[in-house]
């Protein structure tokens, strides 16, 4: 990704707005008894769409600002995000995204890497209360949703950061092809 | 020049990592202080104007959410459905404000505040938080209108937490769901005392760990806060305030553990307006 000011400016919008409505929509609706975390997945898409640092940078802001609005330990959002944002990018990085599935694929399993991310902060940082299992099906649904939620989000973000993208289809069509031998 | 650039990766990747580890032993115990206030009293009129916008979606939402849940239900509450889809024709969410607002109303009147010091500030959810382990809400009432530390929040149907901080315009509720929420209660009409703990991860659980007494608890009763006082502590929240209903109480379970289950009266997962109680006796 090409990250000129403007690109950042409308960097900076994505993770403001994704917080604000993760906060005032998505964590106060549930369906099946469980709301959807939308934070992984935008945190993901960025990853997959602008690299391991940019993934990683989105993921660590997002936490901070998520826990500064909640008045919680700060830092502990940011660490889970900032991993699922860094894995993200790195499995960009290495493989090519040539299906339309592969994105939400990758939004769920990353989604269950955060919730289970969050659950280990906690307990690193101490329960005081007896946990349920339903703990489990929490998290599980979560992954779901996500997978669901991230078409538009992907989609709608590759959008948006259209012009910073580096298309490697169109690198690749346009280079000649290698011939070993030739001088 | 790949090599730099993956240097430069993980270097920054280092640096967020230790960054975060730094903030989390830094603010963990305490108050973070300025800098949390800062960004909540920036972001606090957006949330608001948020909350306010994604209303009409959110009724959406739960519209179908309950639609969904009511369609395994028996024949009685398909007959209530029918009954809510009218309402919400003919203006359910004007309906539900003002029957939130009546309870709330019947509540300052109740016996629970009426001889109580408490002046109850009424204010609307603008925020929650998304994970199930820190389970708390941020309200768009705050210092400036009175509300402080460690004021207890209600809302029409009970009990709903504890103020956990303030700024000038908001304040964030750590709710009886919470892992670290711990409420001294009683069970009426058998009198027995004990804490009300959450049962992580499932809002429509509470266990409530209650001191040995030779009285045994039964499904229905209901539970209130206690509202101790003995040697100069007193209790956070007034006597007599409604918290659940015992759901499941066998004995065995009351012999060898000590401890029944109960749901919230408060449906916690859809909060909308609550009322903090300020101004409490014990200041």
């Amino acid at each position: 990704m090409i990250v000129t000011p403007k690109i950042f400016a409308r960097l900076v919008a994505i993770v403001i707005l994704a917080v604000l409505l993760q906060l005032s929509f998505f964590s106060r609706v549930e369906f099946l008894h469980t709301s959807a975390d939308v934070l992984p997945a935008v945190v993901v898409s960025l990853g997959l769409l602008g690299g391991s640092l940019t993934g990683a940078v989105a993921g660590f802001s997002v936490g901070f600002l998520v826990d500064c609005l909640l008045v919680a330990p700060l830092g502990g959002s940011s660490l889970v995000l900032l991993g699922a944002g860094y894995l993200a990018g790195l499995f960009r990085e290495r493989f090519d995204i040539h299906s339309a599935l592969v994105p939400p694929l990758v939004c769920m399993g990353l989604t269950l890497f955060a919730e289970l991310g969050f659950a280990a902060v906690q307990v690193m940082l101490g329960v005081d209360a007896p946990v349920s299992v339903l703990i489990v099906r929490d998290m599980l649904l979560k992954s779901i949703y996500a997978f669901f939620l991230a078409w538009p989000i992907y989609f709608g973000l590759r959008r948006v950061l259209r012009p910073a993208l580096v298309e490697e289809s169109r690198v690749a069509r346009r280079r000649q092809p290698t011939v070993l031998g030739r001088t | 020049m790949y090599r730099k650039q993956v240097r430069r990766r993980r270097a920054v990747l280092t640096l967020l990592v230790i960054g975060s580890f730094l903030l989390l032993t830094i603010t963990y115990g305490h108050s973070s202080g300025g800098v949390q206030r800062g960004v909540s009293t920036i972001f606090s009129p957006l949330q608001t104007v948020a909350d306010r916008a994604l209303k009409p979606a959110r009724d959406l939402v739960d519209w179908f959410d309950k639609t969904f849940d009511a369609r395994g239900e028996n024949s009685r509450l398909k007959a209530e459905l029918v009954t809510v889809r009218r309402q919400a024709v003919a203006g359910q969410e004007a309906l539900q404000e003002n029957a939130q607002l009546r309870k709330l109303v019947e509540l300052d009147r109740g016996p629970a505040l009426a001889e109580s010091a408490y002046k109850p500030v009424t204010g609307r959810v603008i925020a929650r938080s998304p994970t199930v382990w820190n389970s708390t809400v941020t309200v768009d009432v705050g210092s400036g209108d009175g509300v402080k530390v460690d004021d207890p929040v209600v809302s029409g149907d009970g009990l709903v937490g504890l103020v956990a901080s303030t700024e000038g315009g908001s304040a964030q509720v750590t709710l009886i769901t919470d892992h670290a929420s711990a409420v001294s209660a009683k069970v009426v009409p058998p009198g027995v005392q004990g804490v009300i703990k959450p049962d992580v991860g499932d809002p429509e659980d509470l266990i409530l760990d209650f001191i040995n007494s030779s009285k045994a608890v039964h499904g229905g009763q209901a539970v209130v806060t206690s509202g101790w006082r003995a040697q100069g502590l007193a209790s956070l929240f007034p006597p007599g305030l409604p918290i659940g209903e015992v759901t499941s109480a066998s004995i065995v379970e009351q012999e060898a553990s000590q401890q029944v289950h109960l749901r919230p009266y408060a449906d916690m997962a859809n909060l909308d307006l609550v009322q903090v109680l300020t101004g409490g006796s014990r200041r």
